[in-house]
């Protein structure tokens, strides 16, 4: 039987206030250079014109952008996307968006006439437009934020009924972390924000949530069972315990992440990036945020249930299993 | 549940599976030779979204640059059914045409290769004709030729165009129509009648005579609701057209009437020159009088007041049909005096309702409401095809690594659980086929994603069986124990992700609700693989080995 991290005995809460630290340094980092340039949001939420190019020759960036700029379309940002044949060209700019709120089409035909008089007709293909007026845009703003409320609620109202109000409550804080830290990645990758990123979003949400729920299931049965120990050592029983599952399963769910990394293509690998780090930081808020705030909101509101009352003198965690010399064969 | 039971239901799962996924032959229509024709195809029922497909999505809003509106909503349903018969004519296959919202009209046209006159096609405003009715019995004088005519050639032509062809010729001519609710009605009746033209039952004598009726006032005639078809077929041959009586045109009425149970569509003859177009209106509006009733009131530029005055003139007595984009709408009224700039058209007992109707007809061109494009988007189809192949191979070499993982690390166990996602695979997608959920890019990175997720029950379960055996339990009651307490982590976590996915649908659009859809039926399809199917194998291993009952692979 192959084993990994079996039987393990670490005092994970123990490094909580380092942990806390750095998650909370990444999020001020990530949150803060918002104030040095925005997030990187895709033009269906902040609305304009997207054309996606496939040129038969690589061709010059600075000449595209020239043309364009000829054409009157300032400011349009022009990136490369998978081979450097295929370009995408976002014309964003609040002015322009407004401008052609007439016909949101508008500027994409200009785009698209301009650059075939430069590069020649049978050189250059446009493989997808989108043109999004500002409203729509704002509209799927507010959706994307009533999904991730919602989600939140209704997740905290099932857990108060399956668990108990503190672990529900345990579970948004370390998913809501999880918000904060993935929106920081965004920023710091200067990904593109698109709905399908959103989409991303809410996966690590609910990935993350499992996480959390799976250790708390393991810490509700192990409370089930009585022992004397406090719940600091229960949460360390219960996360090593579930330890070689959260292995397995992340091991797997970065294998099919990856793949879509790798091979999916460009318009997948955004969602691709969210989700790698939504594994990641999914798994340390099960660990290092979800736990010491249960400790926290246990310490503040106490149960009534006494057994661990008294168990602050107990000896930490020695367990007596002897599983390894019957399991291995 | 007995063991046969458990494998019967799997089995009848599978069976199912396949029966969903498999190819069958629909009736669709498709692009053949740049026309648009209905045809069988075969084809597996997973519908593609359009960014795989590659195609066109628009979004069209109330344009209130021109004045604001008042019941948007309202508007909104008006004009759906405007865009929707304009989008059939147009001919496409598969289109989605629906209400967003409250003030939102979603196009979505599969397969489009010229975006600019797909939107010019929705975004037009129609054509208005005013025309008199003829009063020189031309079509009555013209009957007998066109009934020769028909004799020595209908049969040749329902021989030369075949079925199928024909039924677009015939639908796409009877759909101009801009005010008919119910067009696949009425293409199906069109249907109908072409497979009883290639029959050979019409082209007798009298084959266009018997179709037609004398209506009420001159230039008008009735044809009953379920030889519309045939007509339109007949009036669309060259011959025929060149046997009209010259100088007149014919036109379909928008509205149906009832005379003695049955359903007829009006026909009229018309002056082929409109005494005036549409171009120099410049307001309409609905009002009351108590002497009248019901009446539509409209103002003419100065240009339009001119030749109006001058024309209505000449036609004193006659009636003059009011024709957009081709279509008679309403019953021509009769013109009383010379009119001018001012002129109203008086509704003959209709409620205020169809005069308001007339008059944003009259105001907007055929659209109640002005509309503008909030949202469009254009995938090509080899952006599509890419994105499928892509997603492909992502998602088979995520299988094959997962089922390393598995098999690495669980050995015999982890086959079980291979075995059990095979059917994960096979379930969802026919979870997917069977909900007519559309497949999008996002949906099928999901689809990739869950395929890494949906082992994870089977890993609770397994390090359960693990734990318990680790505790001296014997193999059989290790699998039981391991199953029970697994469950409980397994059932909280994946419904919280399927709340999660019921938000996303609710609230997402387009691709984002794919998404969720492959989401929730991966969840489903996973509950029941890792779960019923894995115990249903262990029961089975269980009841074939006996000796293997004191050890297991996992």
């Amino acid at each position: 039987m192959l084993r990994i991290l079996h039987d393990t005995n670490y005092d994970f809460i123990r490094w909580w206030k380092v942990m806390a630290a750095i998650t909370i340094a990444f999020i001020v980092l990530g949150l803060g250079s918002l104030a040095i340039k925005p997030l990187n949001l895709s033009i269906e939420f902040t609305g304009g014109t997207l054309v996606q190019l496939e040129f038969t020759q690589p061709p010059d960036v600075g000449v595209i952008r020239s043309t364009l700029d000829q054409a009157g379309i300032h400011g349009a940002e022009i990136q490369q996307f998978g081979t450097n044949r295929e370009f995408t060209v976002r014309a964003q700019d609040p002015a322009a968006v407004a401008a052609q709120s007439k016909g949101a089409e508008g500027v994409a035909v200009t785009i698209e006439r301009v650059l075939k008089q430069k590069f020649g007709d049978s050189n250059l293909r446009v493989a997808r437009t989108e043109g999004v007026g500002p409203r729509v845009g704002d509209e799927l703003k507010r959706g994307a934020i009533i999904a991730i409320l919602l989600s939140f609620l209704i997740t905290l109202v099932y857990l108060s009924i399956r668990f108990e109000w503190r672990f529900a409550t345990a579970a948004v804080i370390a998913t809501s972390h999880d918000v904060f830290t993935t929106i920081a990645f965004l920023k710091l990758m200067h990904l593109e924000i698109s709905l399908t990123v959103v989409a991303g979003l809410l996966t690590v949400l609910g990935y993350s949530l499992n996480d959390t729920i799976i250790i708390f299931d393991r810490v509700r049965e192990n409370l089930r069972k009585g022992r004397k120990e406090t719940l600091y050592e229960t949460l360390n029983r219960s996360i090593n315990e579930t330890l070689p599952r959260s292995i397995l399963t992340h091991a797997t769910v970065l294998a099919a992440t990856l793949s879509l990394l790798f091979f999916a293509g460009e318009v997948i690998r955004p969602f691709a990036w969210v989700m790698a780090f939504g594994i990641i930081t999914g798994t340390f808020s099960s660990i290092y945020v979800a736990a010491p705030v249960l400790l926290w909101i246990e310490r503040k509101w106490p149960r009534q249930t006494g057994a661990r009352q008294t168990s602050s003198t107990a000896t930490p965690t020695s367990r007596t299993r002897r599983s390894t010399a019957t399991a291995t064969r | 549940m007995s063991l046969k039971w458990r494998i019967a239901i799997i089995f009848g799962l599978i069976a199912a599976s396949f029966w969903t996924l498999f190819p069958r032959t629909v009736v669709e229509r498709v692009k053949r030779n740049g026309e648009f024709v209905y045809d069988t195809v075969r084809r597996v029922p997973l519908k593609r979204g359009l960014d795989l497909q590659g195609g066109m999505h628009l979004a069209l809003e109330v344009d209130e640059s021109k004045g604001l509106v008042a019941d948007k909503s309202k508007a909104i349903d008006n004009a759906l059914k405007v865009v929707r018969n304009r989008i059939d004519e147009f001919g496409v296959s598969e289109p989605v045409v629906q209400k967003a919202g409250n003030d939102r009209i979603i196009v979505e046209l599969p397969g489009i290769d010229d975006p600019r006159r797909a939107q010019d096609v929705v975004q037009k405003s129609a054509f208005l004709e005013f025309q008199i009715t003829d009063e020189t019995q031309a079509l009555e004088k013209a009957l007998p030729r066109l009934d020769a005519l028909l004799k020595g050639k209908t049969v040749a032509a329902a021989v030369a165009t075949p079925g199928a062809k024909k039924d677009t010729t015939a639908s796409s001519a009877g759909l101009q129509s801009l005010f008919i609710a119910d067009t696949s009605k009425k293409a199906d009746s069109a249907k109908t009648d072409s497979a009883k033209a290639a029959a050979g039952t019409v082209g007798g004598p009298g084959a266009f005579s018997k179709l037609v009726q004398q209506g009420r006032m001159p230039g008008e005639y009735y044809v009953a609701q379920t030889d519309v078809g045939t007509m339109t077929q007949y009036l669309s041959l060259p011959e025929v057209a060149a046997a009209m009586p010259p100088g007149k045109v014919l036109r379909w009425s928008s509205d149906t009437v009832s005379l003695g149970g049955r359903i007829y569509r009006g026909l009229y003859v018309l002056d082929a020159k409109p005494i005036i177009t549409g171009e120099f209106l410049t307001d309409a509006k609905p009002n009351t009088s108590p002497t009248e009733g019901n009446l539509v009131q409209f103002t003419m530029n100065n240009e339009g007041a001119r030749r109006f005055r001058t024309e209505t003139g000449r036609h004193i007595k006659d009636y003059m049909a009011i024709v957009l984009d081709q279509r008679v709408i309403g019953q021509p009224p009769v013109i009383q005096g010379a009119i001018g700039q001012y002129g109203q058209i008086t509704m003959g007992g209709k409620d205020l309702q169809a005069a308001q109707d007339l008059a944003l007809v009259l105001r907007a061109g055929s659209l109640p409401v002005p509309l503008k494009v909030a949202d469009v988007r254009v995938i090509g189809a080899s952006l599509g095809q890419d994105s499928i192949h892509k997603s492909i191979t992502a998602g088979v070499i995520a299988i094959a690594l997962v089922v390393f993982i598995m098999l690495f690390y669980y050995r015999f166990s982890g086959a079980l659980a291979v075995a059990a996602l095979v059917l994960y695979i096979l379930y969802t997608l026919a979870a997917l086929a069977g909900f007519q959920a559309v497949l999008t890019l996002p949906g099928l990175a999901g689809f990739v994603l869950s395929i890494g997720i949906a082992v994870d029950a089977n890993v609770l379960i397994f390090e359960r069986i693990r734990e318990e055996l680790a505790h001296g339990k014997t193999v059989r009651t290790a699998i039981d124990e391991g199953f029970r307490h697994a469950m409980s982590a397994i059932v909280d976590s994946n419904v919280s992700t399927a709340l999660t996915a019921a938000v996303l649908y609710q609230y997402g659009t387009g691709p984002v609700r794919g998404f969720a859809v492959t989401l929730l039926a991966g969840i489903a399809a996973s509950m029941i693989t890792s779960i019923f199917v894995v115990r249903t194998f262990y029961m089975i291993w269980l009841n074939r080995s006996r000796d293997a009952q004191t050890s297991l692979s996992i």
